[in-house]
């Protein structure tokens, strides 16, 4: 159950920060790159390669979301200049062309014989008591950057509501909200402890994850808020405005996509080492669909919302593979579809009903309504 | 395979582009609609031929069953997803989300109902023909002929009949066209219409030289987007010769990259197509 738990986190840490990179430009900036899962392929396959060489693996995955930010250069430049469709369509295609090249460089990649027995960050590591210790002090600070970050993001709720809709007492929507974040992570630390007290490889990948998550997330949050954030959600809403203010939109939205690519890279390398081996068909035009279902049902434009569409995707994903198989109808390429199924739908339903997601704020994000 | 075996390889393979690439720019440059769910609306022309022609049908009725039940899809999603979406006057990136969501829909529906295997119409095994020397499959031919006839009935269409001008109009100006008295939403259901059957033609045809499988149009979504990008958006004669364009140079390319990436070419040519005259080779409507 612990261990299950652990599986949990780190595959919806890995999607969260996935999905982080999407949020970036599809959630502030308004792009429509289907192929995200191009620059995890290109993390990952770079990171795998480069450690089998003998280069530490902190510089191949610095060097996985370079070269993942090279991708975001080269796809950007030939078509953010243009239509929103011409980026759709290109990212589609590159997506498929890297797996496509995953797949029969064999010289390379190996093809689908896949890489195995490649060098696991903390693969060796036999923590003694003191360095346990470290770790969970480690986590416990992550709690409670969390818990900060929760109280500020319900407070700045509210007094934003106090303004508009002049209201004194505390809504009870936000301390629902509050409280199930509180008992959710409260679940996550527990096991997290309880996991590195026991510690096994997947708990020391799970802390390495939820300390890039934090990191990354601090970076994003406070880039959303400062001028080039802003920027950013002007070019979503209506490209003229920030233009005739004499911002450079190419420019920037190229900053945006290779910035978005450079997350999706590092989150490559740490799907690589959930994964321990890796074959192109992880790489699926399908992934980036699970971090389009994230970022829409959470919150585009909206980090906290991120997280949220994470957790929810996957509790989603494993209520579907332990409940479903139990009725008689379904076989496994069934489940599969079945669950694509929901997913295209969510996709379907939200942008009608709801573009702005669970978290999102509609007054901001408008979409030419 | 010489040259020659890999030029009609190309033109079986951009008849049946040319007639989806047709297909999609007629609704994106008509609607705006920038639809991805197209490749997947030719699966479904496909499945839909399949099981009218194993339930006892000749193919051609199979086809013509095909369609009709292709449109009528394309008309059910007019009414739940792009109508109401007009009518908001939602923004092109809110529809193709929704039409990748849609696409989505359709391909896990078809894996859902019939699984994931390959399927083959019911069909005689027919010995290939022999042009100047060539071995050419019959239903290879089967397939040219088929789009070139659909190609020159859509040319009449638009050219000659009522609805066609009126097609063309609304493409042009769909505020002019209305004040000009042109019924857009009956012209719009017109529009889905003629898709309908050519994708559907296209995915049976599709089937016919290759097999019928869930995954067959998802795949082509690149190729489709690439020969409408290269003939200019909303220009089907455009789109047709930028279907024959990809279809070719793709199957050429073969003896150069080997046949893993064909994809690879056309995206190419799109790519290169986009840096250098990306309003296409011919003039479009958007």
């Amino acid at each position: 159950m612990v261990n299950y738990f652990v599986f949990l986190t780190i595959s919806t840490g890995i999607f969260a920060i996935f999905a982080l990179g999407l949020n970036i430009q599809w959630g502030y900036t308004g792009l429509i790159n289907f192929g995200h899962v191009a620059f995890m392929t290109i993390g990952a396959y770079t990171t795998i390669l480069l450690s089998m060489q003998g280069v530490p693996l902190l510089i191949a995955v610095i060097a996985g979301s370079l070269l993942a930010i090279v991708l975001g250069l080269l796809v950007g430049f030939s078509t953010l200049r243009l239509r929103e469709d011409y980026l759709a369509i290109v990212t589609i295609g590159v997506s498929e062309l890297l797996r496509l090249i995953a797949q029969n460089e064999e010289w390379l990649t190996q093809g689908t014989f896949g890489l195995q027995n490649y060098p696991l960050p903390l693969g060796e590591f036999n923590p003694n008591w003191l360095s346990k210790g470290i770790m969970i002090a480690i986590l416990s600070a992550i709690a409670l950057f969390a818990v900060w970050q929760l109280k500020q993001g319900i407070q700045g709720e509210f007094q934003t509501r106090k303004q508009r809709q002049k209201i004194a007492r505390f809504p009870l929507d936000l301390g629902i909200w509050g409280i199930l974040a509180i008992i959710l992570g409260g679940i996550i630390y527990f096991n997290g402890v309880i996991a590195l007290v026991n510690y096994t490889y997947k708990a020391g990948l799970m802390l390495l994850i939820l300390v890039t998550l934090t990191i990354l997330y601090a970076i994003v949050q406070r880039l959303g808020q400062s001028p080039w954030g802003r920027v950013l959600k002007a070019i979503r809403e209506d490209e003229q405005v920030p233009r005739a203010l004499g911002k450079d939109i190419f420019w920037y939205k190229l900053q945006a996509f290779m910035f978005g690519g450079a997350i999706a890279g590092i989150a490559g390398a740490f799907y690589a080492w959930q994964l321990t081996t890796i074959y192109p068909n992880n790489f699926e035009p399908l992934i980036s669909f699970y971090a389009w279902t994230i970022v829409v049902l959470g919150g585009a434009g909206n980090n906290a919302g991120i997280l949220l569409g994470a957790v929810i995707f996957w509790t989603y994903n494993s209520v579907t593979r332990f409940v479903l198989p139990n009725f008689d109808w379904i076989d496994d390429a069934r489940l599969g579809a079945f669950r694509l199924l929901v997913i295209g739908l969510i996709l379907m339903i939200l942008m009608i009903f709801r573009p702005q997601g669970i978290l999102g704020k509609k007054e901001e994000l408008t979409l030419g309504r | 395979m010489d040259t020659a075996q890999l030029l009609i390889n190309g033109l079986a393979i951009g008849s049946i582009l040319s007639l989806v690439a047709v297909g999609l720019t007629l609704t994106f440059g008509i609607l705006r609609l920038p639809n991805f769910a197209q490749g997947d609306l030719m699966t479904v022309g496909a499945y839909l031929t399949w099981i009218s022609n194993i339930a006892g049908l000749n193919i051609w009725l199979s086809m013509i069953a095909g369609a009709i039940g292709t449109v009528g899809v394309m008309l059910l999603t007019e009414v739940f997803l792009w109508k109401p979406m007009r009518n908001i006057r939602a923004q092109p990136t809110t529809l193709i989300i929704i039409s990748i969501g849609l696409a989505l829909f359709l391909r896990s529906s078809i894996l859902l109902i019939w699984g994931g295997s390959n399927q083959s119409y019911d069909l005689p095994i027919l010995q290939a023909i022999d042009i100047f020397g060539l071995q050419v499959a019959y239903y290879r031919i089967i397939a040219i002929a088929l789009s070139l006839l659909a190609i020159i009935a859509l040319h009449f269409i638009l050219q000659n009949s009522q609805i066609g001008k009126a097609m063309r109009a609304v493409a042009d100006n769909i505020d002019l066209a209305r004040v000009s008295g042109i019924n857009v939403e009956r012209i719009v259901i017109w529009t889905w219409v003629i898709a309908g059957i050519l994708t559907a033609i296209a995915g049976a045809s599709y089937g016919l030289i290759t097999a019928v499988r869930p995954n067959m149009g998802w795949f082509l979504i690149l190729p489709i987007f690439a020969s409408v990008i290269l003939g200019g958006i909303g220009n089907s004669y455009g789109a047709v010769t930028g279907a024959y364009l990809i279809g070719i140079a793709q199957e050429l390319s073969v003896p150069l990259l080997g046949s893993q990436y064909k994809l690879g070419v056309a995206l190419l040519i799109m790519v290169v197509m986009l840096l250098v005259r990306p309003q296409g080779l011919f003039r479009g409507t958007l």
